[in-house]
C-alpha cells in the first residue's frame, strides 16, 4: 500500500532529524524514514558533539533535554611515537561553564531523541526502511520505494540525508558516481567501560567534566590519528585513516587500533578498561571540493550525504554541520510548500541559505585544508621530531649542551630532512603532487 | 588485546541475503585489493595459493570502506542490509 506525505526525509541521523523536526513544527507532514531498527543504531562519530544554533533556536533548553554525556573542559593534542609522547592541553574556564563548547554522547542515544523529538512535532517515524529507489511519475520525483515493502512512500519533495554514501544523491544524478579515496577516511572505535571515579581521577575531571584528546603519530606512518574521549563512565578511543593512504599501507585498522591501545602512554591511559563495542564509519573528509550538487528537481542532500564534514586538523566538526544543513534544507521544503515549487529552482533557496551559514562559509575557509593534511611527515616525522627534541632538552647526563637552534635543526636533519621543513613552511603540503595523482 | 576479541563485541541481526555480492572474477585479476587491508570488519580475505578472494557479509560494519577502496567496480551488489538487518550498536 501507498502513503502519501507532503515530504519525505531519508535518513533519521542528526540531518534528517533536524530536517524532520523543522518541517513537522511548520505543520507539514513528514516521513522520517530509518534503515536501523531506532535512530542512531548504524551510527557512530569519534564523539564531541559542538554547539547547534540552528537547534538551539528550535529548542532554547536543548542542552538540558537532549541526552549528553560529559562537558569538554579539557583538550589535549598528543605527538607520539612508539614508546614516547610530547601533550599539549588546554583547560579552559570558560570551557567549564555555560554555554559549553561540547559534549561526549552515544549516537545510538542521541539520534534516538532527536527523532522522537521530531516524532513529538507530528513526523511518521518509519524504522527499519532501507529506500531502495527513488520514484518519478509524469517525469517529476515522486516518492520512494523501500527494499523488502510493497507500495510506495509519496512525496512532492525527497531530503536524501542517508549518510556519506549517499545512494539517494547518486540515483538522482548529484553526486558522481565513485568516491576519490583520498577524499575518504574511515574511523575505528573501542568503546571502553571505565568506573566513573577512576575515569576523573585518572583524567583530573570533577563533576561532569570531560576530556578530549587527539593523537598524531600514532597510525605507523599511515595518514591519520587518533582519539580518546572521556563519557561519563566509559571511554572511546579510536584512529581514523585517510582511506588511500590506508589502502596502499597494506595495514589493518584494528591491528593499528591494537598496536595504539598498546602504546606505553596510551596503555596507562585505558587501562582497567573493558571492552564492549567496536565500531567503525566512514567520514567524508575532502572538504568544500567533495560538496555534490546539493539540489536537484524533487530533492535536497543534506549532512554527510553532501559531505558537510569539516576537517581542519584541529577540530572534526559534522554532527554540527548536518543539523544545520537539516534545519536549513526543511526551511526550504517549507518555503517550497507555500510557492508550489518542487523543481530544483524552486527548492535552491536551499543553496542560499547555506551559503550564508557558517556551514559553507567554514567550508570554503578550510578548502585547503585537506590538501595540507595529505603530507605523510605530518603523521611520523614531526611527531618523532618533536619527541626526540624534546628528550634532548630535558636530558641531562653530564654532557655539555648545546645551543637550542642549532639542536632544534640538528634533530630536523635526522628526522624531516630541512628541505622537506623548509617546504612544508611555505608549501601547503603536497597539494600539487595529489593533484597530479588524481 | 587479543583481536579476535575485537570483533565479538558487536551485535549484529544477520539477514541470509548478503548486501553486497562480489564479482569474485575481477577480484582475482585485481593488482591492488586494497578492500582485504582496509576493512575494519576482516570481512575479506584473499589466498595467495587458491588465488581466490572470500568474502563474508556477517561481520560488515556497512561503513563502505570496501566501496570506496575498491578500484575495480567489483560489486555486483552494495547496498546497506534490508531494514532491521545488519549491525546494532548499542552505546557508540
Amino acid at each position: 500500500m501507498s502513503k502519501t506525505y507532503q515530504a519525505i526525509v531519508i535518513g533519521a541521523g542528526p540531518a534528517g532529524s533536524s530536517a524532520a523536526l523543522t518541517m513537522a513544527r511548520a505543520g507539514l507532514d513528514v516521513a522520517l524514514v530509518e534503515r536501523g531498527s531506532f535512530p542512531g543504531e548504524k551510527n557512530m562519530f569519534g564523539g564531541v558533539l559542538h554547539r547547534l544554533p540552528s537547534l538551539e533556536e528550535i529548542f532554547p533548553d536543548f542542552w538540558q533535554r537532549a541526552p549528553l554525556e560529559r562537558h569538554i573542559v579539557k583538550k589535549g593534542v598528543t605527538f607520539m611515537t612508539a614508546d614516547s609522547s610530547f601533550n599539549t592541553t588546554i583547560e579552559a574556564g570558560n570551557f567549564d561553564r555555560p554555554p559549553f563548547n561540547g559534549y561526549t554522547i552515544f549516537r545510538p542515544r542521541f539520534d534516538r531523541w532527536l527523532a522522537q523529538e521530531a516524532v513529538k512535532a507530528g513526523a511518521t517515524l518509519i524504522t527499519r526502511a532501507t529506500v531502495d529507489e527513488l520514484v518519478h511519475k509524469n517525469g517529476k520525483l515522486a516518492g520512494v520505494t523501500v527494499q523488502g515493502r510493497d507500495g510506495e512512500l509519496l512525496a512532492p519533495v525527497v531530503i536524501a540525508a542517508d549518510g556519506v554514501l549517499s545512494f539517494i544523491a547518486r540515483k538522482a544524478g548529484l553526486r558522481q558516481p565513485t568516491f576519490n579515496p583520498a577524499q575518504m577516511a574511515v574511523g575505528v572505535k573501542a568503546l571502553l567501560d571505565m568506573p566513573r571515579e577512576m575515569i576523573d581521577d585518572r583524567f583530573g575531571l570533577v563533576r561532569e567534566q570531560g576530556f578530549a584528546n587527539e593523537f598524531v603519530g600514532c597510525t605507523d606512518g599511515v595518514r591519520g590519528g587518533g582519539f580518546l574521549y572521556t563519557n561519563y563512565d566509559s571511554l572511546s578511543i579510536g584512529l581514523v585513516f585517510h582511506l588511500a593512504s590506508l589502502r596502499t599501507s597494506g595495514k589493518t585498522p584494528y591491528d593499528l587500533l591494537n598496536a595504539f591501545m598498546e602504546q606505553p602512554q596510551v596503555a596507562k591511559m585505558i587501562c582497567g578498561g573493558k571492552l564492549q563495542e567496536y565500531s567503525a564509519h566512514l567520514i567524508p573528509e575532502g572538504g568544500y571540493d567533495m560538496i555534490p550538487e546539493l539540489v536537484g528537481d524533487g530533492i535536497l542532500v543534506a549532512g554527510d550525504a553532501a559531505a558537510f564534514c569539516n576537517a581542519t586538523g584541529l577540530n572534526l566538526e559534522g554532527i554540527n554541520l548536518a543539523s544545520h544543513s537539516g534545519v536549513l534544507a526543511g526551511k526550504a521544503v517549507v518555503e517550497a510548500h507555500r510557492n508550489r515549487d518542487f523543481s530544483k529552482q524552486g527548492l535552491s533557496h536551499y543553496k542560499k541559505l547555506l551559503e550564508e551559514s557558517y556551514v559553507i562559509k567554514d567550508l570554503k575557509l578550510y578548502r585547503k585544508a585537506p590538501h595540507m593534511l595529505h603530507n605523510d611527515r605530518i603523521y611520523n616525522e614531526y611527531p618523532e621530531l618533536m619527541c626526540s627534541f624534546m628528550e634532548y632538552i630535558y636530558r641531562i647526563d653530564g654532557a655539555p649542551k648545546e645551543n637550542l637552534s642549532r639542536l632544534f635543526l640538528k634533530s630536523a636533519r635526522e628526522k624531516v630532512g630541512l628541505g622537506n621543513l623548509m617546504a612544508d613552511g611555505l608549501a601547503p603540503g603536497e597539494h600539487y603532487e595529489y593533484r597530479r595523482n588524481f | 588485546m587479543n583481536i579476535d576479541e575485537i570483533f565479538d563485541n558487536t551485535s549484529f541481526t544477520i539477514d541470509r541475503e548478503p548486501h553486497i555480492v562480489l564479482n569474485y572474477d575481477i577480484c582475482a585479476g585485481c593488482d591492488n585489493r586494497g578492500c582485504v587491508n582496509s576493512c575494519p570488519a576482516r570481512c575479506y580475505s584473499w589466498s595467495q595459493e587458491e588465488q581466490k578472494m572470500t568474502f563474508v557479509h556477517d561481520g560488515c560494519l556497512e561503513c563502505g570502506t570496501c566501496y570506496v577502496v575498491c578500484h575495480k567496480d567489483a560489486f555486483t551488489r552494495w547496498r546497506y542490509p534490508r531494514g532491521g538487518f545488519g549491525v546494532a550498536y548499542r552505546m557508540t
